[in-house]
């Protein structure tokens, strides 16, 4: 009885891998054909696109897209408002949470609700109105334009809000005694505590900015400012005039790919952990 | 901010480098001035293909060379959309391509400037280019070039079917029998765009058009007619729509030998000889109907009523519809020149292009009121399905729209 | 009017100072760049600024813009109608599909003995931490009338479609593609057919539906994995005594102690597919036959691209209002009733879904 029992399991174990190996194969071939594709010539991959290896291995699409478009520009300018983005969300985020968590103050209850609040309008809707803002505030076109209205996200502030409830007082507390002003001690002590959570705004503040479009379509239009989401879309949606060049496309969209799966690689867990605790309750 | 510096960094040495250029006091309106003003201008563009966009860049590059004021050409890749976001921000673009589609509503908010009658060589201009840029009575931008269809034939494919010089398609029946003569598996004989834009010739060679002096006429009989023969010839399988096999528009099927004719206007020389230049092709007139009919489209160097250097801008076009630059567009990417005294030099240097020229002989335009271009959109929008549709009812369609539009 | 009194105001107000000084740069630019704008949304929305000079200098025209295209029966009205049915079979495709599958996922790569447990984990999850960009203009390709997807169509003899180019209905498909019964062709709403209504998702939006369960399923895998986790071993000991098989166990026990993550998954859903926008702008600008046009992206070409911002703005409103009403609907469906001693706490954490739901979308 026990042993069939044990074989019965044992049969289940092993469909069950199968079937998750063959789901697993299904996330990932896409990539592994984006990959192939992107070496391949373009009649090639309109024909052949199933094929992992290419008859004629190619880097034209690569030598295309660096020297003959603005692409470096794109790549840099994506940097750019990333690395500006994601130190306004940590520190910013931290700050507010901080705030919230621990500090008392008249209002803050209505700050909380407030961030709620207006948090809770979706991200789409905002299109036409920031762009008028940025436009009234002369924002437009401008390095400021992309990367201030991205500076804080309640995502942040409520990881690290959430962080700084859990985290006992007492180490605080001592400094405060020790005659520490709430600057200083937020900075020097409460800060380096903060480290996990603080990554977890890190990964998500540079994941969000980095694969961002709609933000960056409505605060500029100058070539100068274009990011590698904008740039690459409107490559992708018509800018190549005529004929679909899709190794073009396929490689600028395995490059605009690499600064995340790297990330994603060396961080794996903290980001798994990340994104379910910008949900977790 | 960087940029913004490289920029004014760039204009001072440009001023510098140019400084000895001649005064340009041509102009009655622009009193010359001590300082010349070296903001850059920028021109939006929507570029047909690389050999376009190197052409606008290189004549852009020329007269800032002359001029010693440094210009910026933007390929857009939407063009309507970054050219109105432009105006709404108050940065626009200083000149840009302007269709007649858009051309009302951006005149009505003020958004372009009209400069026509600030151009020296405003005369040399077609007289119906120039009309169809103005606006009561005031042109508004100058016409940058015009192109017509034709009929675009792969003459290999074409004698490799058995067919000659003779067979080129004269009738609607013809154009039927060759179609179906150079069907072959994995390729159709004829494809085109599924659009006003082209399919439209078939109403125009039936008499018909789709507006007639500021009338909706979607539905008329004639272009029932027109409409269903292009049903019957896609149902047939020897015609196809460029997107149903796989082609993102004519010249990308006759490239790519999808399909062994197209429907096509002269932009297609450039891209077929940047792109696919073992493909050897000619262009003939389009067959008649009851009558012979092609369509014509023509674009505008429209002037941002917000741009900083507004003269020189002016000057550029004066520059850009010079009948030696004129040339140079046409022979970088198939234009034709809007300027009569590029005419001759035109026929001369491109006697393959005879088709596209005589066409101009009897090419309709399309309807360009304000919130007509919509309804072309939307009816676009149906002609794909055409083979599953009834013509009658994508034209009844077409025209409630249109006379909501014309109001 | 002791000393102390006074000391205390004053400890007070430097509280409050220090306070405030921390949430400002948050409070100040979440005003700036999300308050003061859909205020000033709200005002074009109900203006007639054509796009040049300021917006607040324009006319007061009432609900005209809001009239455009919900009542009005024009091209406007046909548009919002379409983005709508459009975008709602997306909700409903798109909403079950990622639930189930991402619970499937977590429950098989949750089960104790198995292997590479992390790479499965990885492998699912990777294509969520990719740009919508990047993965649509993959999707461009593999659905391409010669890509990838219809080669393997191709080798099990299935005739694949051209799926960003094929507008067809897939209801209709099923139904064999028939011309539209004159009853149902007739009546209208919003300017679309009942006919076409019924039309399901085209070919195309099926390509979307697809992305959009292949890109959002792993976050959502993670999610459950981590409820699993918690609720594990409780499980396992409860279910044990009872004998209850690994269906029963699984329906129910470990379901309904799911339950919180479930609301959770199908609220960021429902959010997250009400603002399709970004794989429409890569791909084709709502193309075939307007079937895969968004209330969303068709707020953003009112005014971006036909310069009607007011409509543009109105549009965005009324999206706004929809996500509202389908999010309350759906909370209604799934039920809250027995969430006694977390409720508050979920009340309180609930923007929380909102917020993730940015980075589900991106």
């Amino acid at each position: 009885m026990r042993h069939r029992r044990g074989t019965a399991t044992g049969s289940a174990h092993w469909i069950v891998f199968a079937l998750l190996l063959a789901m697993a194969v299904v996330y990932v071939f896409p990539f592994v054909l984006q990959l192939a594709n992107s070496f391949k010539t373009d009649s090639e991959a309109s024909l052949a696109g199933m094929s992992l290896l290419p008859d004629t291995w190619t880097t034209a699409a690569y030598r295309t897209l660096f020297t003959g478009s603005a692409f470096p520009r794109w790549f840099a300018n994506s940097v750019i408002v990333a690395v500006a983005v994601t130190a306004g969300r940590v520190l910013f985020g931290s700050m507010a949470g901080y705030a919230l968590a621990r500090l008392e103050f008249h209002g803050r209850q209505a700050i909380f609700a407030f961030v709620v609040g207006v948090m809770a309008v979706p991200g789409v809707v905002l299109l036409i109105p920031k762009f008028l803002v940025i436009r009234e505030l002369g924002l437009y076109n401008s390095y400021l334009g992309l990367i201030v209205p991205l500076l804080v996200d309640a995502s942040g502030v409520f990881i690290m809000k959430n962080f700084f409830e859990s985290i006992p007082r007492a180490v605080e507390e001592a400094a405060y005694v020790d005659g520490a002003s709430v600057l200083r001690t937020y900075w020097s002590v409460v800060l380096p505590m903060a480290r996990p959570a603080l990554m977890s705004v890190v990964i998500l503040s540079f994941q969000g900015s980095w694969n961002e479009l709609s933000h960056f379509i409505v605060a500029s239009s100058d070539p100068a400012l274009v990011n590698l989401t904008k740039g690459v879309a409107q490559l992708v949606g018509g800018g190549l005039g005529a004929g679909n060049q899709y190794p073009l496309k396929l490689a600028a969209a395995t490059l605009m790919t690499i600064p995340m799966a790297i990330l994603f690689f060396v961080f794996q867990r903290r980001i798994m952990n990340a994104s379910t605790g910008a949900v977790k309750e | 901010m960087k940029i913004k510096l490289a920029i004014a960094g760039l204009s001072v040495l440009a001023l510098a480098l140019g400084g000895c250029s001649d005064d340009p006091s041509g102009s009655p309106s622009n009193p010359p001035s001590a300082t010349l003003n070296t903001n850059t201008i920028s021109i939006l563009i929507g570029s047909s293909g690389q050999a376009e966009t190197d052409a606008v860049k290189k004549a852009a590059a020329d007269w800032s060379t002359l001029s010693g004021i440094p210009t910026e050409v933007i390929v857009a890749s939407d063009l309507n959309q970054e050219a109105a976001q432009g105006f709404a921000s108050g940065q626009p673009a200083d000149l840009l391509y302007v269709s007649t589609d858009s051309l009302a509503g951006w005149t009505a908010n003020g958004s372009l400037e009209a400069y026509g009658s600030k151009l020296s060589n405003l005369s040399d201009f077609y007289p119906g280019l120039r009309e169809a840029f103005t606006i009561d009575g005031t042109l508004i931008a100058a016409p940058k070039d015009f192109s017509t269809l034709a009929l675009v034939i792969n003459t290999r494919l074409w004698e490799e079917a058995g067919l000659s010089d003779a067979d080129y398609p004269t009738t609607w029946e013809q154009l039927e029998s060759v179609a179906a003569k150079l069907t072959t598996d994995g390729r159709v004989g004829l494809a085109f765009g599924a659009e006003l834009q082209r399919v439209g010739v078939f109403l125009a060679q039936n008499g018909g058009s789709v507006v007639a002096n500021g009338t909706a006429t979607a539905n008329s009989s004639a272009n029932v007619a027109a409409l269903t023969y292009v049903q019957n010839l896609v149902s047939s399988g020897s015609a196809a729509f460029a997107a149903d096999i796989g082609a993102g528009w004519g010249g990308e099927a006759l490239g790519k030998e999808l399909a062994a004719m197209v429907i096509e206007g002269n932009w297609i020389t450039g891209a077929m000889s940047s792109d696919y230049s073992d493909v050897a092709y000619k262009a003939v007139e389009l067959p008649a109907g009851v009558q012979k009919g092609t369509l014509q489209f023509t674009n505008a160097w429209g002037l941002s009523a917000d741009g900083d250097n507004k003269d020189n801008a002016i000057k550029l076009v004066e520059f850009l519809t010079s009948t030696d630059q004129q040339l140079a567009f046409a022979k970088a990417f198939g234009v034709m020149p809007s300027v009569i005294s590029a005419s001759d030099g035109y026929r001369a240097q491109f006697p393959q292009m005879s088709a596209f020229l005589l066409g101009a002989d009897y090419a309709q335009n399309l309807p360009s009121a304000t919130g007509v271009a919509a309804t072309i959109v939307d009816f676009n929008s149906t002609l794909g399905q055409l083979k599953d549709s009834d013509p009658k009812a994508l034209l009844d369609a077409f025209q409630t729209n249109l006379e909501a539009a014309l109001g | 009017m002791s000393a102390t009194n006074v000391t205390n105001r004053r400890r007070t107000f430097r509280k409050d100072a220090v306070g405030w000084a921390f949430v400002a740069p948050c409070v100040i630019i979440l005003g700036v760049f999300l308050l003061i704008p859909i205020l000033m949304a709200a005002w074009v929305s109900v203006s007639d600024w054509t796009g040049r000079g300021s917006p607040l200098a324009s006319g007061f025209v009432g609900l005209e813009n809001y009239e455009s295209f919900l009542g009005k029966g024009g091209l406007p009205t046909k548009d919002f109608g379409l983005s709508i049915r459009n975008n709602a079979y997306y909700f409903v495709f798109v909403v079950p599909l990622q639930t189930v599958l991402s619970l499937g996922l977590a429950v098989l790569v949750n089960r104790k003995m198995l292997r590479a447990k992390a790479f499965f984990k990885t492998a699912f999850y990777f294509p969520s931490v990719t740009s919508t960009v990047a993965i649509t203009t993959l999707w461009t390709f593999l659905f391409s009338a010669t890509g990838a997807i219809n080669a393997m169509l191709e080798k099990l003899s299935v005739d694949g479609p051209n799926w960003f180019n094929d507008p067809r209905g897939i209801f209709h498909l099923m139904l064999g593609n028939p011309s539209a019964p004159p009853g149902l062709k007739q009546s209208e709403f919003l300017g679309v057919s009942l006919w076409d209504w019924l039309s399901g998702p085209s070919v195309a939006m099926c390509a979307f539906i697809v992305m959009a369960v292949f890109t959002t399923s792993g976050t959502f895998m993670l999610l459950f994995l981590a409820a699993l986790q918690t609720i594990g071993e409780e499980t396992k000991e409860a279910a044990l005594v009872d004998g209850a098989n690994g269906w029963q166990r699984f329906w129910h026990v470990t379901l309904p102690m799911l339950r919180p993550t479930l609301f959770t998954v199908i609220t960021l859903g429902t959010i997250g597919t009400w603002q399709v926008f970004d794989q429409i702008y890569v791909s084709g600008h709502g193309s075939p036959a307007k079937t895969t046009l968004t209330p969303a992206f068709l707020s953003y070409q009112s005014a971006f691209v036909d310069q009607q911002w007011g409509r543009g703005a109105a549009t965005s409103f009324v999206l706004f209002a929809i996500i509202i009403v389908f999010t309350i609907l759906q909370r209604m469906v799934t039920g809250s009733s027995d969430l006694s001693k977390e409720k508050r706490q979920r009340k309180l954490l609930r923007p929380l879904r909102w917020l993730k739901e940015k980075q589900v979308a991106s």
